[in-house]
């Protein structure tokens, strides 16, 4: 089996050139390349960096045996420690203070993009922690605001000058993974971004509501879900506690480890390679064609922090 | 359709909503897309209660005629069983079955010791009042028994959804729109698949099939069989209105014969 990247196996990845006659012409589809990215990134003082060609991001994969009660409950503290743990290895600073103090400026006006799906939204705990630390930034309560299906109705929403997004990871009928790339779909009409397994959801980073915004991204792996139940239900049995949270400045990067992760349980749990349905190629897209980050597993810095225990990547 | 006052115990809760091709993402966000690739019309929402605390949410999918109810059962489903409506699945706390040009689906809002018995006493009670349960599509008689997965068995219309279950490529090289009938399934030895598309005309048919092997098979329009890269082998030819194709099969032999089976199984439809 040939080495898998960013995530897709070597099936989705090449399904259209395997088809190919021998000796024939190669064909069209999306194919892994190098290519220089602009950076979703817009952190104070950096305008629109430009990163080079085969650039490389960092993710930070931190994991907790103990964040994540047998009965489901999720430790407050603990969540807090492992993303302030994130952050200073994400970012090479001491405290929790001077990491939000690189990511937001006090005069910011802050946008927490959440994700409230009803059966696996992402857990208070969260939220509470990335408000606490854009208030250790200096931001006042009143310039923080926090949303989701409802970001295009929020006053505040439409002025923010900086977003932290967050969300779990699941599998998803449509677009193959719910990723952070995808979380933005409700900043514009989602039906527009549906065609081809939502392929190009990378361009809602685009938006100008959007585009340079984004200082943080949390990818939630408590509880990820690895398999639907049905087009649209779901079962916490196709969960489990992998107790994790993804942390980077680049979404492509973070979604491209989890998505390995979904992945890598779906082999287990089912004892055969069992490819997403669709596949998730948007993360991969969102390099090759939206150059909006780092899809290629060989190009991500990926620091491993915490418990180490059926890491599954 | 209305939902019954009570189902044994269980007393409907007066909180219906429907949903239509328009506001379906308004419920299920993204993943409404797959009931739209079919002609799905809307779906009536609504929850049941008993004694203790226990509720379950009902939904009813008007999929257009039975063909498409059929399909979006088909869409997911990795078990089958008989007994409820034309067909039933349970994974975990939801239930889902089709009958007539319905889809329903029952899911627990708790976790129960015996989610069989309690999901399937509700969904009987909603099969109690809807049309008699219907055939398959006919189309689905184009697939040759021998070797069948069990149910991998698909029935869609669109290159969206063909992409779903099998990832050919981003173009449309087959011409598939909600007005072709498509099904595919899974064959062993190995994992070859068999696609058996019905257009509106033949000369559709014939345009699709060039299509498909300009793209899929450059240099070798011409040939029924060609060894693609893996030691796989491709088979396709079209009949009529239908265009058969078989990916990823282990052999020459073995593309031929699923191939062959399958033009044999349509003649019947050819009438």
């Amino acid at each position: 089996m040939e080495k898998e990247k960013a995530g897709l196996t070597r099936r989705d990845f090449v399904k259209g050139v395997s088809l190919a006659a021998v000796g024939g012409a190669s064909m069209g589809g999306a194919s892994m390349g190098g290519a220089s990215m602009g950076g979703a990134v817009g952190l104070p003082g950096v305008e629109e960096e430009i990163q080079e060609p085969q650039s490389t991001s960092r993710v930070v994969l931190i994991r907790d045996e103990g964040v994540v009660s047998e009965g489901g409950g999720i430790d407050a503290d603990g969540i807090q420690q492992m993303l302030d743990q994130a952050l200073m290895s994400l970012l090479g600073l001491e405290s929790p203070s001077d990491c939000w103090k690189s990511l937001i400026k006090p005069d910011d006006v802050v946008g927490i993009k959440t994700n409230i799906w009803r059966f696996l939204p992402t857990p208070p705990e969260v939220e509470n922690a990335i408000r606490r630390g854009v208030k250790l930034a200096g931001v006042p309560e009143e310039n923080i605001g926090m949303g989701d299906q409802d970001v295009l109705r929020k006053e505040i929403f439409q002025r923010t000058t900086a977003l932290i997004n967050s969300r779990p990871m699941r599998t998803h009928s449509w677009s193959g993974v719910g990723s952070l790339i995808k979380n933005y779909i409700m900043f514009d009409t989602p039906s527009d971004y549906h065609d081809d397994a939502c392929a190009d959801l990378a361009k809602l980073w685009e938006l100008p509501s959007v585009k340079g915004k984004t200082r943080m991204n949390v990818l939630v792996m408590l509880t990820p879900q690895y398999h639907n139940v049905g087009p649209h239900h779901f079962d916490p049995i196709y969960t489990w506690p992998y107790k994790g949270l993804i942390v980077s400045t680049d979404p492509v990067a973070a979604d491209a480890v989890g998505l390995r992760i979904i992945q890598a349980k779906r082999r287990e749990a089912f004892g055969e390679d069992r490819p997403l349905q669709p596949r998730a190629h948007h993360i991969q897209l969102a390099e090759t064609v939206h150059k909006l980050g780092v899809a290629d597993m060989d190009r991500i810095d990926l620091v491993r922090l915490g418990w180490t225990g059926e890491e599954l990547i | 359709m209305l939902f019954p006052e009570t189902i044994g115990d269980w007393v409907r809760q007066d909180t219906s909503i429907t949903y239509d091709r328009e506001t379906i993402f308004d419920y299920i966000n993204g993943a409404g897309e797959v009931y739209r690739s079919y002609a799905f019309s809307h779906v009536l929402v609504d929850r049941y209660e008993k004694s203790g605390g226990q509720a379950v949410t009902v939904e009813v999918f008007d999929m257009g005629n039975p063909e498409d109810a059929f399909g979006v059962f088909s869409y997911a489903r990795e078990q089958e069983e008989e007994g409820i409506g034309a067909g039933y699945e349970r994974k975990g706390s939801v239930l889902c079955f089709w009958q007539d040009r319905f889809f329903v689906c029952i899911a627990a809002e708790q976790r129960d010791a015996d989610p069989e018995a309690v999901l399937g006493e509700v969904a009987r009670g909603i099969s109690e009042t809807l049309p008699a349960p219907g055939p398959r599509p006919a189309l689905m008689t184009a697939l040759p028994s021998e070797g069948l997965v069990p149910f991998s068995d698909r029935f869609f219309h669109t290159h969206q959804s063909l992409n779903y279950h099998y990832y050919l490529v981003r173009e449309n090289v087959l011409n598939l729109t909600p007005e072709t009938d498509v099904v595919l399934a899974r064959y062993q030895p190995g994992s070859t698949y068999l696609l058996v598309i019905r257009y509106e005309k033949g000369e559709d048919a014939s345009a699709a099939l060039s299509s498909f092997r300009g793209a899929i098979l450059p240099g070798f329009e011409d040939m029924e069989t060609v060894a693609t890269e893996e030691g796989m082998y491709t088979s396709s030819s079209h009949q009529g209105r239908f265009v058969v194709v078989v990916l990823d099969a282990g052999s020459e032999d073995a593309a031929n014969s699923l191939r062959m089976a399958a033009l044999e199984s349509l003649e019947p439809l050819l009438q």
